[in-house]
């Protein structure tokens, strides 16, 4: 059992677990990948060079961008071999039944289906294939596939980063608050508050459909301030009244919760320029979505304050041990409402970017989230205790999150099992935890 | 310990192990594509049966359906679209979550070309196609509840109480229906008509429909019918009523038609639903699929008529005890 | 007393260690029925660490517990209370929000599946009360009750569970003399019923009253035993001082210069009442007494840890006005806590991160803190207060008490500060340890800084102090030059004062 303990003994011994993970879902989701544009023309051209012109082709793909290529790449191809190509096809299965009948209707000789893997699967050939004569001898040529795992493709781990954007930022917050031996339960509803406040500004105040781009900077700052100021209430509640942390902010998720809903009327805001999905939706850097882009600055800005700051250090220092802290001269306070105001800050921002993703606001958004975010965060490492706990950590535990949800989807588990799977990793995680504080040693 | 953990882990490659077997059967019988299913909550029995129903269907045209529960968040809906798109699915079924916020999530789909259909809710995102949408009429829906009410509170009229769930678009049309006919009733009577004295959120769930319920027999102790907008908050009413005393004074219509509705019909303690079919819903939408596969043109929207279920049909129902 | 009355409770050659600290060594104990033992000696002694042994709150690591001939394995206080021997302690162990029988039957009550037979439990609950002679309604709910009623509650408890043997750590610190009086009846009484009591106190006078026997402890040692005839004040402290001053200290020799800490009519609360002294440059001024005396109590004001009802505290002749222990870092004064463990250090950050905490602001930059400027401050109070340790980041928990103490030195050191506080600076360390961190307060004070210490341990007292002050029930006793002519005893008698 030694590489077992030496993966998880680290500070970041939860990276084991999600390579496991990785390796895992990469296996079970192995499957035979079709390739798309170009490539697929090309590889297609070879196959149907083998074959006798005696008629001509219809080339068929879908109405993607890949599919576009793969038709004018594919058509150029033969066109410049001296086939015919009787017509080409980008669309669904209707646009495919009019090729082929406008082809019967001419009267011309059909001898290749050169097509994306989809079409070869599609009823409308198996009907055409039965009913029309000329039709029984076109032979159907698809791309060759090749074994790739759906997990792996580049536009699955893109989706997984994007999807868990949200809460990844919002763990950044809860592990600050963690880290002081707090808990946030507020953030989840302070989501729906940012996204609904956000877009009700953009709405009232902005221009609704026609708000520029200043407007909508100023609106989405101005819902992340308010939430930054719900934060701080919290904060202030802990540190001056000494209100327990859970109760504090179980207070402020129902405010939060209620105001989102009397803001909105209860309905979704969705009065919004199609520019506002920037953030959520955008991927002007390279290919990577721009709010996976937020999310990696925000990180590396965090492991900065908790590594590099007075403030980290203080954060620490109060979660370790207060008395201690403050009787070493830590502003014991300040910190508190700047670890709380910070969150509720962070938790405004995953507001904006679900308001962006989803080009709306609504008062629905973000439920059950703070259980997922603390999920993220203490499957990370960091202890409830407080002290403890590393920002990347968290990042890890997020990923670890998102990926047994992705996988599972993928493989298609059952939703109800879904939960149980992700209940006991969780608990797993806690348990794992503190056996490594006791040395490895099972009970207390 | 390791024992523990190495059992637990076993647990999650079981689980997962399990989904990945459907699909090995599936590829045996040479399955011909995969229908990805995203329902607004299993946790409600008439998305269930739509999704049990969806699942035959394409069964039998050898298609393979994936369905996962969208548990009303839409963020979660949202990221079990892109993970259909991932695992690149024929079409992909929706209730969604939100009929606004859906829409982005639609429009991915719309751009790696797979063809999204909706039933029961709809989407009125601008900017994301949807193929078509099968659904109940919920405004001839909500006529039949009124005409029920109707029949059931007879020449006196009275006081009648609305259980509402404004959020959901299809219950705007069933009370928008309801209220049809209760004010074509009321035209040219000065006495003896039917007042909606109130309407509430009930959130379309038991516990909920109880409170306002409750709440209401303070304010309206004359109360005469309640028109619940689905079967939990109808039962909801119901329990209120029972609780007050007044289950012989006020009758409820409720709505859906789920089996434990159904039984309270047959009980006596609903006066009637207009029922909807989940099953035809789930049937019709896979028929429009395939249709749709076979290169023809399907229609934009399908409305499935509701029906009135009664007492009699209760006595009747061979899935009632 | 009967001679023929065989002891009841006995122990035999009891061992304890805790890293760092021979606690218990090999010590005999044994108790009659019907007698009441007193257990003597200075703080730290180990009597609390027997007591927990007695009451299997502690485990033994060697030596024999018998109980009337049998020998008893404990492994928790539960098995303890079903032998027989119950211990009372300071702390009570009462459910506040329950009532007086709810206490008293805690975790035994009379029920049929589950539902608790009230009748039954009121009337048995009287009857014990009856029996102690307590005239208390069973049904008040524990919070309410004065000290003295919910030490006659523990002891309903104990007899409840047909205790034989009670034992009673300090039970009259915080009583009035009137409750005292009524203490001793029930003792007597309790005596009377075949009830063995140990009685653990620092109150002469009451020993004489109440006591059969007296049993001395000193650093751990079993010294010796006093029948009741040989009980005697001058006796007993002499046996608990013990020692002779030989050459744990380090020399001495300094000319305080002129007060620069003055503080006028200090007061908070009954723990501290009207404090007024001052502490003159290069000097070592003690505070001595015993365990809430209000030593800490006062010193805690001194750092704005606590705030105070009223008072002036002055420094270098201005008045500060301390809300919290930044400003009183911020002015100069800092405090190196008596509980290193849980107010000193925090265990689970390394060593530097302790250090730096007091500190960051000089090792930082506008909120970033310059790593290597603060490993190299606190590498060189590693080599100059000889901290050893495996490496910076080690945590603090693993170190020894000694270099604890040390690493909490140098993160005060570092501030330079012009008053420093040290509470019981060297509980808990050996004496290796013990001479430096003394050599150190010599040579904070020889470069003129005001330096206040806090200690229990009159050799430490008299061996390291310019000025002694004596403090009792939050007040200053009195105040002695240290000179030659200053015993141990002098100090103990005024601490030990009665009421």
């Amino acid at each position: 059992m030694k590489w077992f303990k030496s993966i998880f003994s680290s500070d970041y011994g939860m990276l084991g677990v999600l390579i496991l993970l990785c390796g895992f879902f990469s296996w079970i989701t192995l499957e035979e990948q079709n390739p798309e544009g170009s490539e697929a023309a090309f590889q297609l051209y070879e196959n149907i060079q083998n074959e006798d012109k005696i008629g001509g082709v219809l080339i068929a793909g879908r109405k993607t961008k890949t599919g576009n290529q793969f038709v004018e790449q594919l058509k150029d191809l033969l066109k410049d071999d001296g086939w015919v190509v009787l017509d080409t096809v980008q669309g669904g299965p209707p646009q495919l039944a009019n090729a082929l009948k406008g082809i019967i209707a001419q009267n011309k000789k059909l001898q290749l289906l050169a097509c994306e893997e989809v079409f070869a699967k599609m009823p409308v050939l198996e009907n055409f294939r039965n009913s029309e004569k000329g039709m029984k001898g076109v032979k159907i040529l698809t791309p060759e596939t090749k074994l790739w795992p759906n997990f792996l493709k580049s536009s699955n781990l893109l989706n997984i980063a994007n999807q868990i954007a949200v809460i990844a930022i919002l763990a950044i917050g809860m592990t600050l608050v963690i880290v002081t031996a707090g808990i946030d339960l507020s953030v989840g509803s302070l989501i729906a508050f940012s996204a609904v406040l956000a877009t009700w500004f953009v709405r009232e105040f902005f221009g609704a459909d026609e708000a520029t781009n200043f407007g909508m900077i100023c609106a989405c700052s101005l819902a992340i301030s308010v939430c930054a100021g719900l934060g701080l209430f919290s904060g202030s509640m802990i540190a001056f009244f000494g209100v327990a942390p859970f109760v504090a902010t179980l207070g402020m998720m129902m405010i939060a919760s209620g105001l989102a809903y009397m803001i909105s009327g209860g309905l979704s805001i969705y009065e919004l320029p199609v520019r506002f999905s920037w953030l959520g939706r955008g991927d002007d850097f390279g290919g990577l979505p721009n709010a996976v882009i937020l999310m990696v600055i925000l990180y590396l800005l965090a492991h900065l304050v908790m590594s590099r700051t007075t403030m980290g250090r203080y954060i620490y220092a109060v979660g370790g041990n207060t008395e201690a802290a403050r009787l070493s001269g830590v502003p014991v306070k300040k910190v508190l409402l700047w670890v709380y105001a910070s969150c509720g800050a962070l938790a405004g921002l995953g507001g904006v970017i679900m308001a962006s993703q989803f080009r709306s606001g609504d008062p629905k958004y973000g439920l059950m989230y703070e259980l997922y975010v603390i999920a993220a965060v203490v499957v990370g490492g960091t202890s409830l205790a407080g002290g403890k706990g590393k920002i990347f950590g968290t990042l890890i535990g997020a990923f670890i999150i998102a990926v047994i949800q992705n996988g599972m989807n993928l493989t298609g588990v059952q939703s109800y099992t879904q939960k149980v799977v992700l209940g006991t990793v969780l608990l797993l995680a806690v348990l794992l935890d503190m056996m490594k504080k006791r040395g490895w040693k099972l009970s207390i | 310990m390791y024992m523990f953990i190495i059992s637990i882990l076993t647990l999650i490659i079981v689980g997962c192990g399990d989904g990945g077997s459907d699909q090995g059967e599936g590829k045996e019988n040479k399955s011909k594509g995969t229908i990805g299913v995203s329902v607004l909550t299993l946790g409600n029995p008439f998305f269930s049966v739509i999704a049990e129903e969806i699942k035959k269907e394409a069964g039998k045209h050898g298609y393979d359906v994936i369905v996962v529960d969208g548990d009303r968040d839409v963020q979660k809906q949202a990221n079990q679209i892109d993970d259909f798109i991932t695992k690149g699915v024929s079409a992909i079924i929706l209730n969604p979550c939100d009929r606004q916020s859906i829409g982005p999530a639609i429009e991915k789909a719309n751009k790696a070309a797979i063809p999204v259909f909706t039933c029961d809710l709809k989407c009125v995102a601008e900017g994301a196609e949807v193929v078509s949408h099968v659904g109940s009429d919920n405004l001839q829906g909500g006529r039949l509840a009124g005409e029920a009410m109707v029949e059931a509170l007879g020449q006196e009229g009275g006081e009648v109480l609305i259980v509402h769930f404004p959020q959901a678009n299809s219950c705007q049309l069933r009370v928008q229906g309801f209220e049809e006919v209760i004010s074509k009733y009321n035209d040219g009577l000065s006495a003896n008509r039917i007042e909606v004295v109130a309407q509430l959120d009930g959130g379309g769930v038991r516990d909920e429909g109880y409170k306002v319920t409750e709440d209401t027999l303070q304010a309206h102790p004359e109360l005469r019918g309640i028109f619940a907008i689905n079967d939990p908050s109808g039962l909801g009413a119901r329990a209120a009523l029972e609780k007050a005393g007044k289950e012989h004074q006020v009758v409820i219509v409720a709505f859906d038609g789920q089996p434990e509705g159904k039984q309270a019909i047959k009980d006596g303690k609903i006066f009637a639903d207009p029922i909807q079919f989940p099953d035809l819903i789930g049937k019709k939408t896979v028929e429009l699929i395939m249709d749709y596969f076979a290169g023809n043109e399907v229609e934009k929207e399908v409305l499935i008529p509701t029906k009135l279920y009664r007492k009699e049909d209760g006595i009747n129902d061979p899935d009632l005890k | 007393m009967n001679s023929e009355n065989p002891p009841y409770f006995c122990l035999e050659g009891i061992e304890k260690k805790f890293p760092g600290v021979h606690a218990l060594k090999n010590i005999d104990f044994d108790l009659k029925k019907g007698e009441c033992v007193a257990l003597l000696g200075e703080n730290g002694a180990g009597k609390s660490t027997l007591i927990k042994i007695m009451g299997g709150a502690q485990r033994a690591d060697s030596g024999i517990l018998k109980v009337d001939e049998e020998v008893q394995v404990w492994m928790n206080p539960i098995d303890s209370i079903n032998a027989g021997v119950a211990v009372i302690y300071q702390e009570f162990n009462l459910v506040p929000g329950l009532t007086v029988a709810e206490n008293i039957l805690l975790g035994i009550e009379p029920q049929n599946f589950g539902i608790i037979r009230k009748k039954e439990e009121r009337k048995r609950v009287l009857e014990i009360l009856k029996k102690i002679g307590a005239e208390l309604d069973p049904d008040t709910i524990c919070e309410n009750l004065t000290v003295a009623e919910k030490q006659l509650v523990e002891i309903g408890k104990a007899i409840i569970r047909d205790a034989k043997i009670l034992i009673m750590d300090e039970p009259s610190a915080a009583l009035t003399k009137k409750e005292v009086q009524q203490l001793y009846l029930l003792i007597d009484d309790l005596k009377v019923k075949g009830i063995g009591i140990v009685y653990v106190s620092h109150r002469l006078e009451e020993i004489e009253r109440v006591a059969d026997r007296a049993i001395i402890l000193r650093d751990g040692e079993r010294i010796g035993q006093l029948e009741r005839h040989e009980l005697d004040r001058t006796r007993i402290i002499e046996m608990m001082v013990g020692r002779k001053l030989d050459n744990e200290f380090p020399s001495n020799i300094r000319e305080p210069g002129d007060s620069i800490f003055r503080i006028e009519n200090l007061s908070r609360g009954s723990k501290v009442k009207n404090i007024s002294f001052e502490v003159r440059e290069g000097e070592i001024l003690a505070f001595t007494g015993l365990v809430g005396a209000g030593r800490t109590e006062t010193v805690r004001i001194l750092f704005g840890a606590d705030e105070k009802d009223y008072g002036k505290i002055e420094l270098f002749g201005k008045e500060l006005t301390l809300r919290n222990p930044s400003d009183a870092i911020e002015s100069g004064i800092c405090l190196l806590t008596e509980d290193r463990k849980e107010q000193g250090l925090i265990l689970a950050h390394s060593i530097k991160e302790n250090f730096g905490l007091p500190n960051l602001k000089r090792f930082s930059f506008k909120g970033w803190v310059n790593k290597s400027t603060e490993s190299s401050a606190f590498e060189n109070y590693v080599k100059k207060l000889k901290i050893k340790i495996s490496g910076h980041n080690q945590v603090a928990s693993q170190l020894s008490g000694g270099n604890q103490q040390k690493v909490v030195m140098a993160k005060w050191l570092e501030r330079n500060a012009d008053i420093l506080i040290f509470d019981e600076p060297t509980r808990g360390i050996d004496v290796g340890a013990k001479f430096e961190i003394y050599q150190w307060m010599n040579q904070l004070a020889k470069s003129g800084k005001g330096i206040v210490m806090i200690s229990s341990e009159l050799p430490e007292v008299l061996g390291m102090s310019d000025r002694i002050l004596v403090m009792k029930d939050g007040e200053i006793k009195a105040e002695f030059k240290n000179d030659s002519e200053l015993t141990q005893e002098t100090i103990m008698s005024v601490a030990m004062e009665a009421k």
